[in-house]
């Protein structure tokens, strides 16, 4: 092997990629060939240096909630392969009827953006500081999202209902970014999510609900309660155990500050 | 319904084989998001989508390299939402500047490499960010993570070939940007 040869060999060489007969080739040449050697020598050492850095670990209170989202899908699954049993079949149909009759009557399809939203709801309530961004100022909450994401999000004042503001987070859910609000009634965590919908509008059911002369969809999911509502381009879902007239008040309250924005 | 309580309870064969792997899927994000909770948020897509596709895992395959194709992919799609979107066009053109500063480099080389003794605490940290995605993305896993050019050449779905001339490019860029940092500190040999 000469050095021309040995060039595009010198990276696998020194990361001991070649095969036993372009290794010892290799070797030979490096044991010849100072400049190679020079050359080998460095990119050990670069190596080296990276392979020595230090390496970091996942937060621990990250790592429970991930073991909590395996469980909660675990669960889910076994429930599948439950309901999978002969005896269960008929009853399982029979369900599945109703459903879908029901879906037709609403006009619904199985949602997939408030699945993910409760999801992302349930992994942040077990955490002692869930937002990204802590504050209970309304007006800093909504300058961190106009710097974070140039988006406007309204950011509603329910104090008045018992309701306090804990902070924010950016999260991804079905594949759209969403600004999320988190909110917290004594230990019970509210999540206002607000999805804007670019060009893709996401798949949302739910049974209908009308407060006050507007309508919601509302939907109940791993116990929890789901009021969601289109408003212009953006999706909006509140998420959390509290009652629907609380989620609907907290609805209503939103739009009236989105309203009360879009006016100045 | 006994059987299914109790089953509950148990670790599921997933976390048996997945969850030694929840680290280095944190370090990788990190690494492309250079920020915490966008790396969170993405190693927890990841951690669903595998979950839900875990059946397609082959148990004899490999695992880290399943895993870290569906974190590059969950991240890759980001960036298309987000209109961020690495096209490959781009990146054959930051390719083609790396391989005529490397020609450059490589005509002028020298053996030297003094700023190895010079590199601070942080240097790597800082160099790896100036790197073009694709680069970060090799050298991350190669060097940093020490996976091998065949489990690279899987998560980032290319050919070994492409692995290591794109691990080469990377490297040599790498090396350029600490040679930058350490005569920044003004130790390397053509400052003193």
């Amino acid at each position: 092997m000469n050095c021309r040869e040995f060039d595009p060999r010198l990276h696998a060489f020194v990361d001991g990629e070649l095969d036993a007969g372009p290794m010892a080739d290799a070797e030979a040449h490096v044991s010849t060939c100072p400049g190679c050697h020079g050359r080998a020598d460095g990119e050990r050492r670069l190596r080296q240096l990276l392979r020595r850095q230090p390496r970091e670990t996942a937060p621990a209170e990250f790592r429970a909630r991930i073991l909590a989202l395996a469980r909660r899908e675990r669960t889910r699954k076994q429930v599948r392969a439950w309901l999978g049993t002969p005896a269960l079949a008929a009853a399982v149909l029979l369900l599945a009827f109703m459903l879908i009759a029901r879906s037709l009557s609403t006009g619904g399809h199985e949602s997939e953006i408030v699945a993910s939203l409760v999801d992302k709801h349930l992994a942040y309530a077990q955490l002692e500081g869930p937002a990204e961004f802590a504050s209970t100022e309304r007006p800093a909450v909504a300058a961190w999202f106009r710097q974070r994401t140039g988006l406007r999000v309204p950011v509603p004042d329910l104090s008045p209902a018992g309701i306090q503001l804990v902070g924010a987070r950016i999260a991804e859910a079905d594949q759209h970014r969403v600004a999320y609000l988190l909110y917290e009634k004594g230990h019970v965590l509210m999540s206002v999510f607000m999805v804007p919908e670019v060009g893709r509008r996401a798949a949302l059911a739910g049974r209908s609900m009308s407060f006050r002369g507007q309508e919601y969809l509302a939907q109940e999911r791993q116990g929890l309660r789901t009021v969601s509502w289109r408003d212009g381009q953006t999706l909006f879902s509140l998420v959390s155990t509290l009652d629907y007239e609380a989620l609907l008040e907290c609805a209503e309250q939103l739009r009236a500050e989105r309203a009360r924005e879009a006016r100045l | 319904m006994l059987r299914w309580i109790r089953d509950g309870g148990q670790t599921s064969e997933f976390e048996g084989v997945a969850l030694v792997h929840l680290d280095l899927l944190y370090r990788a994000a990190l690494r492309l998001t250079h920020n915490r909770a966008e790396a969170e948020d993405l190693v927890q897509e990841t951690w669903l989508r595998a979950l839900r596709h875990f059946d397609q895992f082959d148990p004899g395959s490999n695992c880290r390299a399943w895993l870290l194709t569906i974190l590059r992919n969950a991240f890759l799609n980001r960036l298309r939402r987000e209109g961020r979107e690495i096209l490959e066009s781009d990146m054959a053109a930051t390719e083609a500047g790396a391989a005529r500063l490397e020609e450059a480099s490589v005509a002028r080389s020298s053996p030297e490499e003094d700023f190895f003794q010079t590199v601070l605490h942080g240097d790597v940290d800082r160099a790896l960010k100036t790197l073009p995605l694709p680069f970060r993305l090799v050298v991350t896993l190669a060097d940093l993570e020490g996976l091998t050019y065949k489990e690279v050449a899987q998560v980032l779905d290319c050919p070994i070939g492409t692995v290591m001339s794109r691990l080469s490019r990377a490297r040599q860029l790498l090396r350029k940007e600490l040679a930058t940092l350490a005569r920044e500190h003004g130790y390397s040999k053509e400052s003193r």
